[in-house]
């Protein structure tokens, strides 16, 4: 098992991007990532300089493609062959899902409340959802600094009705990655649980995707687990009926990424919270190495819960790390 | 020349695809392509904020609202947005989603112009696809023209 840093979401000059993908992959290995999407706008052209890019970089690069339509952003990846975007209209998106879908694609809502046409074409998300399960995630953190933005806290509280209403879909962060200019912002980082290494990264990243397998962080890595009586669950995770109580442990690993992240105050807070509210917090005393709290939660009544770690970053109070929920039948 | 078509686009066609399919009767080295509309900005700046403020309406928190409109120009200038795919007989043949009001795109078995995939250039039935995203300006010209090359090298267009 190992936690992959991915970013989700970038685009080459085989769109509106800036970059080829062999300098996005060299920007992103520069970064820290060991992964990156390839979600052009509406096509996947970009892919034939795939191999190429991979060897040279050490990245791993998994096919994607950004439906850029008239009436959202869907972000689609894990999938090489081409499914037409053409198609949708505010009725029919769940059809796009399930071609993306048989296709061994995962599929997300993109930036879903950025300010939409004529501003941004079709940047803001208009579909008719039936069934939330439907999709693999929600991309809540989009940009750069992406936890303080308004239209991030938006996706996220979407994020977090969908959990509360029963429905099991996951959470995201994706740059949205144009352009290769430095930035000083904080930069978000999606990590992805790979379960079993003996296979290609790409296949496991996506697997990790559709289960919520993802921490999501622009800092150290928010790791969660839920222990029963009879067994241990990791994020994405059923803990079955049955289960009167868990232990869970939170784990803050604060040497991933050496370097390239900051934290300008160290104390910070590590909160879990659920659809009961949160349960508890604790202050974070120590920032090196992995730092491990333990508390036991009664799972009466309890559908999913996740943690949440809480400081100061260029002097904003704000969320800076978040795991994916682990559920509860 | 496979298609050379003038028309102009209105408010109306914003959120929809015009397709122009032709017929390749046998199969050819290349395709070339040039596509081109105008103009690209909505000058009348009153105009711009008046659509502005009505997305805002749709997409900001009432609470939101007032701060967006404040920071209205960091929209500005509003401009069209038409992009362009291509299917060749068997399907998709990718998509140029870009900014450019001026584009020459080049198809062929060995080389593409960027978002279009290269390989063969079957004959059979072929579909250029106009997606008009946003259409601000009160008419919008645009004229695309489409021509099969016997050389794999970008030539002028006829
Ligand atoms: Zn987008
Ligand atoms: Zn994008």
């Amino acid at each position: 098992m190992r936690w992959l840093a991915c970013e989700l979401h970038a685009h080459t000059l085989h769109s509106d991007g800036k970059m080829t993908l062999m300098e996005l992959a060299s920007a992103a290995a520069k970064l820290g990532f060991e992964c990156v999407a390839l979600t052009d706008h509406n096509t996947m052209s970009g892919l034939a300089d795939k191999e190429a890019a991979e060897r040279r970089t050490g990245i791993a690069i998994l096919p994607g493609m950004e439906w850029t339509t008239f009436h959202g952003h869907m972000v689609t990846v894990g999938l090489a062959e081409y499914v037409d975007w053409r198609e949708a209209n505010t009725r029919n998106i769940h059809e796009g899902v399930s071609a993306v879908h048989a296709r061994g694609g995962a599929a997300g809502l993109a930036h879903p409340f950025r300010i939409g046409s004529p501003a941004c074409t079709g940047c803001y998300w208009e579909y008719e959802v039936d069934d939330w399960n439907d999709f693999d995630y929600i991309e809540a953190w989009s940009g750069t600094f992406a936890p303080i933005k308004t239209d991030n806290a938006r996706a996220f509280s979407l994020w977090t009705d969908k959990l509360n209403e029963g429905y099991r879909l996951a959470a995201t962060s994706g740059r949205d990655w144009h352009d290769a200019a430095e930035t000083d912002e904080p930069i978000s980082v999606t990590y992805l649980r790979l379960e079993d290494e003996s296979r290609p990264i790409g296949e496991e990243a996506i697997e990790a995707l559709r289960r919520g397998r993802v921490s999501v962080t622009i800092g150290p890595l928010v790791t969660l687990e839920a222990e029963t009586a009879g067994a241990r669950y990791g994020i994405g995770d059923v803990v079955p009926v049955g289960e009167r109580a868990a232990t869970v442990r939170i784990g803050i690993d604060f040497s991933v990424r050496q370097g390239l992240w900051t934290l300008d105050d160290p104390a910070c807070r590590i909160r879990l919270s659920g659809n009961k509210g949160v349960w508890e917090e604790s202050a974070i005393r120590e920032t090196e190495g992995t730092q491990e709290f333990r508390m036991s939660v009664e799972t009466e009544g309890l559908l999913w819960m996740r943690a949440e770690l809480w400081g100061i970053v260029r002097g904003v109070t704000t969320m800076i790390a978040f795991t994916n929920a682990i559920y509860f039948d | 020349m496979l298609i050379d078509i003038q028309a102009n686009a209105t408010p109306e066609d914003s959120r929809t695809h015009v397709r122009f399919p032709f017929k390749l009767n046998e199969p050819a080295c290349a395709i070339g392509i040039h596509f081109e509309y105008s103009p690209k900005r909505l000058d009348d700046d009153s105009r711009a904020r008046e659509l502005l403020e009505q997305s805002f309406e749709q997409y900001v928190l009432p609470e939101r609202l007032a701060l967006a409109k404040e920071r209205t120009d960091r929209y500005l200038p509003l401009q069209n947005l038409i992009t362009l795919s291509v299917d060749d007989p068997d399907g998709y043949r990718g998509a140029c989603h870009r900014h450019d009001p001026v584009q020459s795109l080049w198809i062929s078995e060995h080389d593409a112009s960027p978002g279009l995939m290269k390989g063969k250039i079957a004959a059979g039935e072929w579909t250029i696809t106009l997606s008009l995203h946003a259409i601000v300006t009160e008419r919008c010209a645009y004229r695309l023209q489409v021509w099969a090359a016997d050389e794999e090298e970008r030539g002028e267009r006829p």
